[in-house]
């Protein structure tokens, strides 16, 4: 039993005294080349987990409008992503002709690498972790935010006008969206007191202390804002207004074709699984729970959200242009401070820690009665928000009614006379 | 510690440019310029709305970057720390609600 | 030659190499590519000092935010390629950057000055009650490392960031002072780029014309004035200016 829990650290301590003992290096050539193997093997199972994945949404979306979905490739299209990828390998590279090499090239490579960067840091089991930073989190949104620059060098390198415009959009998109990201990833950082991914589960673990209950249930507005943030980041449905086929001709990418598209592409799915590792890490508890190994439930919870996340493709329809961006500032960002500044106050308010309360008073509550309250607040605020937002727009609709009923009414008075 | 990350990078890039020379050339479509034609310079008539948006970010991500530190020591402050981290806030919901009257926000 | 060594001076080559691309390349997009690459080789450089927090830093802000942001500004300029690296004044800029190295040197560097504001005969009355100042004499890491004397980085380095930006005693008015400025610089750039309302664009386009008549009256009374009434030297006149 134990044997299935400890798999991937048994092969990993297996791996890692072949190379020390065979080839006899200095310790310090060991890690380095362990290291390597760890860094392949992590690019391997994101690509190999990005032609699943475009097979299974492929799928999913399908059978959620009422069709079939691919069935040509091998038994029920189990052998699609390879058709695909032969396609994308045998696509002609056309370049066009004004386009300035060095940044045209290079942009859907930075992209890509930026996107499997974020996996460095993701924990799929107890020790089963790239790297343990201790900026964990912040590191995932900062690699996130860098990938930004990429998508306009993509689109002033097209030397396409439309191209250049839709990089634009889309960079007004991902940056409005990473604000509600940043700002609801702290209250997750302020209870567990540090941004180590690890430390992070472990208190949602009862591990070293924590509570034992995953943040979904203490901080459900964040998470669902994260959620939103996350699909808006990565410029999925129903947040992809801008590769549209009907909209500017496919935005920033138009002029690419081939393995760089592909690029593009794998950029696109790798960055929506990060988002889903991030929010189980975060709000889903990451690899804990019981009977089936950490690793088995890292990936469960992960498939869980990206089974959302492909649900939500297939039922909502895209959003305007401006409907997202005053979501976003309008809605999104003012009732996360507010969240923060309420989750704020009650944690010192409501400590769960004995010497805290000691130290800055505040009534001593268990981690339950916390979880509790906190969850009590992220209610009222969500609510809260939700109506101040119905309000306004049952208010701008009935004027709008108003000032349509008043032309109608000008206008049968000037046709009676 | 970033030396795995690093590696992640050149794993890729060794990766990936090692693809990407699998083109098979139909060498007669070479200058095929597909897309749309670009007529006169990449000059887009470039919104100001674009700006005012990306420097909102700006504020708001120093705003993040100041709180994330804080939130790490977040269960150790006292009371009068905590009140001065929400007026830090406030101060730039402010700016948020500024930038909104003015109409800084609208029309993407 | 340690690996760290060996880092220190690959990102240094990147910090510097690309900054030096960015104010000598005639490409302005290229420019601000660059500029990138160089918030990257100090990101590295942070990384070395043992700082995780500042490079990631680094990279979320100037990168993910500010790098976007100058790359907009340079958008909303025309010309972006032929640009000429040098102006009319690079001489001089030259000679103060020169200057502002040696300085630097100067003060980072080994030499020890001691300053006395007492014996400057404007600055005694200003600072009366001074004492002599010590300038000078920087134990860089290098050395310190050599002599064993460098101070480690605590582990908890994040945590003590946090308490010391809202200690009274430490950070706490910087902290509230940046959030101030921005809020300024947000203010003052939304006021900027504000839509006028169509009294203002007609108030706009008075004031245009209004510039360009009084330019042209300008240009005819100096056309007028040296040009006395002869039409081939007014001629003359006209293509001299």
């Amino acid at each position: 039993m134990s044997f299935i829990t400890d798999l991937l650290n048994i092969i990993g301590n297996f791996i890692h005294g072949i190379i020390q003992s065979i080839f006899g290096f200095s310790p310090f050539l060991v890690d380095a080349i362990t290291m390597g193997l760890a860094a392949v093997i992590l690019c391997t199972f994101a690509a190999v987990s990005f032609m699943g994945l475009t097979y299974v949404e492929r799928k999913l979306v399908a059978r959620i409008q009422d069709r079939v979905g691919p069935n040509q490739a091998g038994p029920v299209g189990l052998l699609q992503p390879i058709a695909d990828g032969i396609k994308m390998f045998t696509k002609e590279d056309t370049t066009p002709a004004a386009a300035d090499r060095w940044v045209y090239n290079l942009a859907p490579l930075v992209i890509a690498v930026f996107a499997l960067t974020t996996y460095a840091v993701l924990p799929f089991a107890p020790g089963i972790v790239g790297t343990n930073l201790n900026i964990g989190a912040f590191y995932v949104l900062a690699i996130g935010s860098g990938s930004i620059i990429a998508i306009i060098m993509a689109g002033w390198g097209s030397n396409n006008k439309y191209a250049l415009l839709g990089a634009f959009r889309t960079v007004a998109q991902l940056v409005g969206y990473e604000v509600p990201m940043l700002l609801n990833v702290l209250p997750v950082i302020m209870l567990a007191g540090s941004m180590s991914l690890i430390d992070i589960i472990d208190h949602q673990t009862l591990a070293n202390g924590g509570t034992g209950i995953p943040n979904i249930v203490l901080l459900p507005f964040c998470a669902l804002v994260f959620l939103i943030s996350g699909i808006a980041e990565t410029a999925r449905s129903p947040f992809d207004l801008l590769e549209a086929e009907s909209e500017i001709v496919a935005g920033f990418h138009v002029e690419y074709s081939g393995m760089k598209f592909a690029l593009f592409f794998l950029g696109e799915y790798v960055n929506a699984l990060a988002v889903a590792f991030m929010f189980t890490v975060l709000f889903l508890g990451g690899y804990a729970g019981p009977i089936l190994p950490p690793y088995v439930w890292m990936l469960l919870k992960a498939a869980a959200v990206f089974t959302v996340f492909m649900w939500l493709r297939g039922t909502l329809p895209r959003i305007r242009v401006d409907q997202m961006h005053n979501m976003n500032w309008k809605f999104l960002v003012p009732a996360s401070i507010v969240n923060l500044i309420l989750v704020m106050i009650l944690l010192k308010l409501f400590p769960s820690d004995a010497a805290l309360a000691q130290a800055n008073g505040g009534i001593l509550v268990t981690p339950a009665v916390q979880a509790g309250i906190l969850f009590a607040s992220n209610l009222v605020v969500m609510l809260g928000a939700l109506a101040i937002a119905a309000r306004r727009a049952r208010g701008a609709r009935l004027a709008e009614e108003e000032m349509l009923a008043a032309r109608r009414a000008e206008n049968m008075a000037a046709a009676k006379a | 510690m970033i030396t795995t990350a690093a590696l992640l990078m050149g794993v890729t890039l060794i990766a990936a440019s090692l693809l990407r020379p699998k083109k098979p050339s139909k060498a007669k479509l070479e200058t095929y310029e597909c897309g749309m034609e670009t007529v006169g310079d990449t000059w887009v008539q470039f919104r100001v709305q674009y700006y005012v948006l990306a420097l909102v970010f700006v504020v708001f991500d120093i705003e993040a970057v100041l709180l994330f530190p804080i939130a790490v020591a977040f269960n150790a402050l006292s009371w009068f720390a905590v009140l001065n981290v929400v007026i830090f806030i406030l101060i730039l919901l402010a700016a948020l609600v500024y930038a909104w009257r003015k109409g800084a926000l609208e029309w993407e | 030659m340690t690996l760290q060594l060996i880092l220190f001076f690959v990102f240094s080559l990147v910090v510097l190499g690309a900054a030096l691309f960015v104010v000598t390349s005639r490409n302005l997009f290229r420019s601000a590519l660059m500029l990138v690459l160089s918030f990257f080789g100090v990101a590295g450089l942070y990384v070395l000092l043992d700082a995780g927090l500042f490079a990631v830093a680094q990279i979320l802000i100037y990168i993910g935010a500010i790098s976007i942001l100058i790359i907009f500004a340079v958008m909303l300029t025309r010309g972006m390629q032929g640009m000429e690296p040098r102006n009319s004044q690079y001489v001089g800029a030259a000679v103060v950057a020169a200057l502002v190295f040696a300085g630097m040197l100067f003060i980072l560097g080994p030499f020890r000055v001691t300053f006395d504001p007492q014996s400057v005969p404007l600055l005694n009355l200003i600072f009366r009650n001074a004492t002599p100042r010590e300038v000078g004499a920087v134990a860089w890491p290098y050395a310190l490392e050599q002599a064993g004397a460098l101070r480690v980085v605590p582990e908890t380095y994040i945590a003590d960031f946090g308490r010391a930006l809202v200690d009274i005693n430490q950070y706490l008015l910087p902290f509230l002072l940046i959030a101030l400025m921005v809020d300024v610089a947000l203010a003052g750039a939304v006021h900027i780029a504000r839509q006028r309302r169509p009294q203002e664009m007609i108030e706009d386009r008075q004031e245009l014309e209004a510039e360009i008549a009084s330019e042209q009256a300008a240009i005819e009374a100096l056309q007028r004035s040296a040009a006395p009434a002869l039409p081939d030297t007014a001629v003359a006149a006209g293509n001299e200016h």
